[in-house]
């Protein structure tokens, strides 16, 4: 079965995304004792196996979105 | 298992990618917690930059230290996202195509564009930055 109507897929991922927005917002308007995602990135990055794991999601973000099924310039 | 199924498809990489972010922020607000209540930088809201990986003004020393850190995490994180890639065609999903070889070389790509590009714009700021404090020094020595 595959879903026809992408729009479940879109309210889904608008919700991510205002969530993770959400967040920063409080948490850059000092709301409770929340980190900013710069905080919690500073953190992830103190540690090796934090830096690979960040380089990992960008660089399969990157493939993601550029590299996979393009057919124009970067892929023959 | 079947690869167009909705869930397989939409809803277990969303899943995945959410709880991946709310560990990290979990992950995070914890460690600092923990480094407000001891450790070095106590009561600091923000975690201190890593240490060794900016270069000092006109270091060799500071440029090659940088190197070999981007070197190591782009290294690290290429492998890391291979293991990954290869754990989930064999293990999740057989995805059609040349997942494998389209993994392995575009990410390689993206490292090769990415790589130099940063390297360019962090001496450029970092030259920038030199020759502004360079100024300011030259006026403060002027000024009586």
């Amino acid at each position: 079965m595959v879903v026809r109507n992408p729009l479940v897929g879109y309210l889904i991922w608008a919700l991510l995304f205002g969530a993770l927005f959400a967040w920063e917002g409080l948490s850059l308007a000092r709301v409770g004792s929340l980190p900013t995602l710069s905080d919690v990135f500073r953190v992830i990055m103190r540690y090796p196996v934090g830096r690979w794991a960040l380089f990992a999601l960008w660089l399969w973000t990157g493939w993601h979105f550029f590299v996979r099924g393009w057919h124009f310039l970067l892929r023959a | 298992m079947p690869t167009s199924s909705p869930v397989s498809q939409a809803l277990v990489p969303m899943l995945v990618g959410y709880l991946l972010i709310m560990a990290a922020l979990g992950a995070g607000l914890r460690l600092l917690a923990r480094s407000k209540t001891g450790g070095p930088q106590a009561g600091s809201r923000t975690a201190g930059r890593p240490e060794g990986t900016r270069p000092a003004a006109g270091s060799r020393h500071g440029w090659l230290l940088l190197a070999r850190h981007v070197a190591g995490t782009a290294v690290g994180g290429y492998l890391l996202l291979m293991a990954v890639v290869i754990a989930y065609y064999y293990g999740v999903a057989r995805v059609a195509g040349d997942f494998i070889t389209s993994a392995f070389t575009g990410t390689a790509m993206l490292t090769g564009i990415a790589l130099p590009l940063w390297g360019a714009a962090s001496w450029l700021t970092e030259r920038r930055g030199q020759r502004d404090s360079d100024d300011a020094g030259e006026r403060e020595a002027r000024s009586p």
